[in-house]
């Protein structure tokens, strides 16, 4: 209960500093909703539909799933590298060391607050899909679309989480972060579609954690019939995250690094 | 108990430098205890180990009782932390942070109280990115001791105040330490620990070199001297002959020790009042703490 009331307290703080920083807000909502809107107007003429594994759908839903995802993405991944490593070289974190607060709480509430923006983000895209180009989305698919941001915040966490011991500076986890995540969307049908590039990189990517969620929110909004839940996302993320929150515990530290 | 902080012979290596040699000292309940030191004597390699960041080598520390690595929730409910250096996130107000860290806490301070305490309740909602050096000193020491510590640890807390913030600062830790509140701080200004302290310890190059309340110290360091204006005319070997006092020129001033300051001045005097000389801004000057800190560590502080 303690655990609980302090993570929430922690998360409010989080989103409070978020909501006040121009940063943050620029990168993390402004920057996917543009993209959206540049991307749409360039190839939403040219092109009516997109193949993504097997199903042709919209342009408009195959960018505002590639995109959102891209946003969560950003926003998580490099949220929490850029929040960690941040805290820890202020001395932020060891300070938080030194007092009776439970160590998962810091974590815990970092976690939650990137849970919150990224639902806002997904709610901010997915009104200007529908108000903006006619982009209709099934209520049908709000639970897939809902389930599938709380394991993209899960694994992209993780992944962040597992990455903080190497990145020793927060100069470092501010270019690291968006290069990795900007890479990955190109090989994963966010900016491009999955029929330009070769087979070996769709294989590829495939098994690299970003792919399996962007195809299945696609599919979420596009589809006109079922659940829009596919197992695959669920079973490559979860491995991922699984793996990293593994390598997170392992070699976590609270004091500032040596440079 | 009466005692906060016990150390025994506490040796602390980096590779081959000895960070800290031997040391032992205890800081009783309610006192403010002061560890001097130049930058590199190992004040904040001691401090961290009583605070649970680092081991020790060898020897044995307790504080509240309890060695500080197995120091669980329990033990840091009870202490409180200002640390050499930390930031914060720079968009929130004062009252948001203080308040985060009140909610770690069993029976925190309310936040007004603290911030009362060090002197921000008109900064409350102030975001702490517009704040100054000083004023944000003041919320690190805020963040210390909102969960009412038994025991507040200071690692150099006025580095950086301005001469009148210091005072106010010095106001605030004896405020502190009459409702019952055991302070170790650390610091290289010896005007503060000598305002401060109720018992120094001065480290060098790792180990303690002294150790006493300042005036036991100042004691037993260097002496009294007296000083007064340099004139030309003045025949200085036949005034040393004549009072017994050896006279040192520095600058434009003369001045001497005394081993016993009434009978040597009482001598000066006669002898001046016989020859008609006039002592010039004559004034006798007791030891400070910075004396005693060259005298033990050979350098200035």
């Amino acid at each position: 209960m303690r655990f609980l009331r302090l993570t929430v307290r922690q998360a409010h703080y989080n989103l409070l500093g978020y909501l006040r920083s121009a940063r943050t807000v620029i990168f993390g909502v402004l920057m996917p909703v543009g993209f959206l809107v540049l991307f749409n107007s360039v190839f939403g003429g040219k092109f009516k539909t997109i193949p993504v594994d097997g199903h042709d759908i919209s342009t408009i839903a195959f960018y505002t799933g590639g995109l959102t995802t891209y946003g969560v993405m950003l926003g998580t991944f490099t949220g929490i590298l850029v929040a960690i490593v941040g805290a820890r070289e202020a001395g932020w974190l060891k300070r938080f060391r030194g007092t009776p607060m439970p160590s998962g709480v810091f974590l815990a509430g970092e976690i939650i607050y990137l849970f919150v923006t990224s639902l806002g983000l997904i709610i901010v895209m997915l009104a200007v899909s529908h108000f903006g180009y006619d982009l209709s989305i099934r209520a049908d698919a709000l639970l897939a679309i809902f389930c599938y941001t709380v394991l993209g915040v899960f694994a992209f966490s993780a992944m962040g989480l597992a990455l903080c011991r190497v990145i020793t500076t927060s100069e470092m986890a501010g270019s690291v972060g968006p290069f990795t995540v900007v890479i990955l969307s190109f090989v994963s049908g966010v900016f491009l579609a999955p029929n330009l590039l070769p087979q070996w990189l769709l294989t590829f990517s495939s098994y690299l954690p970003l792919e399996p969620i962007v195809t299945g929110i696609q599919h979420a909004i596009a589809l006109p019939t079922g659940s829009g839940f596919v197992l695959r996302p669920f079973i490559v993320l979860g491995i991922w995250g699984v793996v990293c929150f593994v390598i997170a515990q392992l070699t976590f530290t609270w004091e500032p690094q040596r440079r | 108990m009466s005692n906060v902080i016990e150390v025994q012979g506490l040796t602390k290596r980096f590779g081959s430098l000895v960070a800290v040699d031997d040391v032992s000292f205890s800081v009783r309940r309610g006192e403010i205890f002061g560890l001097l030191g130049k930058n590199g004597a190992g004040k904040t390699t001691t401090v961290e180990i009583l605070e649970g960041y680092q081991s020790p080598d060898a020897g044995t520390v307790k504080v509240l009782g309890v060695e500080p690595k197995d120091g669980g929730r329990l033990w840091k409910d009870r202490i409180g932390l200002v640390l050499q250096d930390s930031d914060f996130d720079p968009g929130h107000t004062v009252a948001e942070t203080v308040n985060l860290f009140a909610g770690f806490f069993s029976r925190p301070k309310s936040v007004s109280e603290t911030l009362a305490l060090v002197g921000l309740t008109d900064k409350a909602n102030v975001r702490i990115g517009r704040l100054s050096g000083g004023q944000r000193r003041r919320v690190d020491v805020a963040l210390g001791i909102i969960g009412s510590p038994e025991l507040l640890f200071l690692d150099e807390p006025t580095t950086g105040f301005d001469p009148s913030a210091r005072r106010e600062f010095w106001t605030m830790l004896e405020g502190l330490r009459s409702t019952g509140t055991s302070i170790l701080l650390t610091t290289h200004y010896m005007e503060e620990a000598q305002h401060l302290c109720d018992r120094i310890a001065i480290l060098a190059t790792g180990r303690i070199v002294a150790e006493g309340t300042a005036s036991t110290l100042i004691a037993l360091s260097g002496s009294t001297s007296l000083r007064f204006a340099h004139d030309v005319a003045l025949d200085i070997d036949a005034m040393s002959s004549a009072t017994n006092l050896s006279f040192r020129v520095v600058g434009d001033t003369l001045s001497a020790d005394l081993s016993n300051s009434q009978g040597d001045l009482l001598r000066l005097l006669h002898y001046c009042e016989a020859k008609g000389i006039v002592l010039d801004g004559l004034e006798v000057v007791r030891p400070t703490l910075d004396d005693v800190f060259l005298d033990v560590t050979g350098e200035p502080s």
